[in-house]
């Protein structure tokens, strides 16, 4: 199906449905809530071809380009039915799946995914290794048919509601850096796990500390080879930096869009407005060109990084003028409208924090793009 | 074009702007078919030119050529067009009564011509004149970057009647000059951020290129976000053949450009600082191309205050 074709009728059944898939509260909502209205919507959207379009036949998708993909994630931001940083997480997970986990493993457990069946997330960073994965801890060792995993990551997004993990694990000697790293898609009901929900600033507890004490887990969910996890991870970092910020510049629009309609006259300022909007088109700009990269086949490598860092500098301009605008929602007013711009206030100054600092993404340019060689 | 003409076009106008500029350069872009491939593709012509073009520091007649093609009159033998005065979007004619008062700014190329057209605000819209360049006072500047040659047009001339042409789109003409000013400021800030970028793995102190030095390292970075986030933008706007999403573009090219020009005079440093080094040249175009056809800040102010009364954003170009 061509994009044009996918648009129309994407957007044809999202109106006629509009009733069923609105979501029943107000405002951010619990994590609760959220994930209720992203199973809602998503099983729907499956159930009715959309939410496959895009994906390979034999994970259970229609095929199609990526791009269907991308505008469905938009018009589902755009018009307030999920939130963009939990619904998108299929976009970094399911590609690794589909190419380094065993295909009858992919072919059973993608479906799941992308009906909203089941939630799952990422295990990388640790308490003692954030912007420095190479030296993660986190230890398997062999042990039979399969290996055990000890150790204990941290920020995993949704891992107390998640049913698998994709996990980075050390399996070479502690000096071994990025060689001696392997991934595993992991069962969360295993046992010896134990997920711990972090309380942040912004208020919704959608991080976690996972422990991991002597889990089994079996050989046919090593992902890739064994020892060659980095490459796995480095594969996916690009996922998390095309489709997904495509949807969020969709989100960012929208906000910066609300924001305009409901901030008191006079409370922003135009050259603040203008400086905002001309960031959040030239991100978009630049993500549609990812996309269209990516439909040609191209492979995702260290460039998505200045992705990533327009992104987090888009999101934290229009919150920056959200603050201004709506500077009593922001710091006041306790109903659910308010709510929810505070918590996106607050949520927003950690987008120069998390998927990769600002810091390491311009560390990766001056490295990769720039050629200006080791920084030691 | 497709991929390889344009890559085969690139190389060779790259080539051209390399060792050439002004009347040279003007000279081998008519060899290459540059007024062709303008007409055939107006996007990839534009941005192929005009950052090749910032990238050498050279000049040309190609932005008087990329707004009399916008202008789209037929029959009309290609002439200079007198640009907005400084800062300005504005038309630089005004009529008054019979006649039109005339202020805006020139290329070199508009000194070098014979014939030479105006855009003047009249009450139903924009009209076009053409007059002989002798009819106007035309006066060199030097200014902060006396190597782009632009010149003051100034003067008053009957209003032609019956008028040259019906009314002109000239915000189509304004936005194809501000699309390939953009392209000139992003050319102009790659060539400064690899003076930078060479001159940081070339320096040594404390016994390492301070190319090392993280410090460094994060200013070329976001001189090179900067630079693709603008280049994004303005391909955006061209697709999108959108005057708003032009303006932003411009204005995003501008502010990104001075930008790395902050960034890679701290990294040039001394040696950046003296005249022996080509770093100058491209710090003083970048000021000046940001002011043109509506500067930076204005373009900012403008859309925001636009935005604000409006009470929402202009329409976004699709995926």
């Amino acid at each position: 199906m061509e994009l044009a074709e996918f648009k129309a009728a994407a957007d044809r059944w999202l109106d006629e449905q509009a009733t069923e898939l609105a979501a029943d509260f107000e405002g951010i909502g619990t994590l609760d809530q959220q994930l209720e209205q992203l199973r809602k919507v998503m099983r729907l959207a499956y159930d009715a071809g959309f939410m496959r379009m895009g994906w390979p036949e034999r994970v259970g998708g229609l095929g199609g380009s990526n791009l269907l993909r991308a505008y469905l994630g938009e018009t589902l931001t755009a018009r307030d039915l999920v939130e963009p940083g939990i619904y998108s997480m299929p976009e970094v997970l399911a590609p690794t799946v589909i190419d380094y986990a065993p295909a009858e493993l992919a072919a059973d457990m993608v479906p799941r995914l992308l009906r909203g069946d089941e939630n799952w997330c990422q295990g990388f960073s640790e308490p003692g290794t954030g912007s420095n994965l190479g030296a993660l801890a986190c230890r398997a060792t062999h042990d039979g048919e399969g290996w055990r995993v000890d150790g204990q990551k941290v920020w995993t997004s949704l891992a107390h509601y998640a049913q698998r993990c994709v996990l980075l694990t050390r399996t070479g000697t502690p000096e071994s850096a990025h060689r001696g790293i392997t991934a595993f898609f992991v069962d969360m009901d295993s046992p010896g796990i134990t997920v711990r929900p972090i309380e942040t600033m912004h208020g919704v507890a959608e991080f976690c500390a996972v422990f991991y004490d002597g889990v089994f887990v079996p050989h046919d969910r090593v992902l890739g080879e064994v020892g060659g996890g980095w490459s796995v991870a480095m594969d996916l970092l690009p996922y998390e930096r095309s489709t997904a910020l495509w949807h969020r510049a969709a989100y960012l629009q929208r906000r910066l869009e609300q924001l305009i309609a409901a901030a008191p006259a006079g409370s922003l300022d135009p050259m603040a407005v203008g400086e905002a909007t001309e960031l959040v088109w030239a991100f978009r700009a630049r993500s549609r060109a990812t996309q269209r990269r990516l439909t040609t086949g191209e492979t995702l490598g260290p460039e998505t990084s200045i992705d990533k860092v327009l992104v987090a500098s888009a999101e934290q301009a229009v919150f920056d003028l959200v603050a201004e605008g709506l500077g009593s929602a922001v710091t006041l007013a306790d109903d659910p409208v308010s709510q929810r711009w505070r918590a996106e206030f607050l949520y927003s100054r950690a987008a120069t924090i998390y998927g990769g600092s600002s810091e390491i993404q311009r560390n990766i340019i001056a490295r990769r793009l720039l050629d200006l060689g080791a920084d030691r | 074009m497709d991929a390889s003409e344009r890559e085969l076009f690139a190389h060779a106008i790259r080539r051209a702007t390399e060792d050439r500029s002004g009347v040279d350069l003007d000279e081998a872009l008519d060899e290459l078919g540059w007024v062709a491939a303008l007409a055939e593709d107006r996007a990839a012509a534009v941005a192929i030119l005009f950052e090749a073009q910032g990238e050498a520091n050279a000049t040309s007649s190609a932005l008087d050529q990329v707004i009399f093609a916008a202008l789209g009159v037929p029959g009309l033998d290609p002439a200079s067009v007198v640009l907005p005065p400084l800062r300005s979007v504005q038309a630089p004619g005004r009529f008054d009564g019979a006649r039109v008062v005339i202020q805006g700014l020139g290329t070199d190329a508009l000194a070098r011509g014979d014939t030479v057209i105006i855009v003047a605000r009249g009450d139903a819209g924009d009209e076009m004149l053409v007059a002989p360049v002798s009819a106007l006072k035309v006066e060199e500047i030097s200014g902060l970057d006396a190597a782009l040659g632009l010149v003051a047009v100034s003067g008053e001339l009957e209003r032609a009647s019956p008028p040259a042409a019906a009314l002109i789109d000239w915000g189509a003409a304004l936005a194809a000059g501000q699309l390939a000013l953009g392209h000139e400021l992003v050319g102009n800030g790659r060539a400064m951020l690899e003076l930078a970028r060479q001159h940081a793995l070339e320096r040594t102190q404390f016994g390492r290129p301070i190319a090392a030095f993280q410090a460094v390292r994060h200013r070329l970075a976001e001189s090179l976000v900067a630079l693709e986030a603008a280049a994004a933008l303005l391909n955006a706007a061209s697709d999108d053949s959108s005057p708003v999403t032009a303006a932003m573009a411009k204005a995003l090219a501008g502010r990104s450009a001075r930008t790395v020009a902050r960034h890679c005079q701290q990294v040039l440093a001394g040696i950046g600082f003296t005249t022996e080094h080509s770093l100058h040249r491209f710090v003083r175009r970048t000021y000046v191309l940001d002011q043109l056809l509506g500067a930076g800040s204005v373009l900012t102010r403008h859309l925001g205050t636009e935005v604000l009364a409006a009470g929402s954003l202009p329409a976004a170009f699709p995926l």
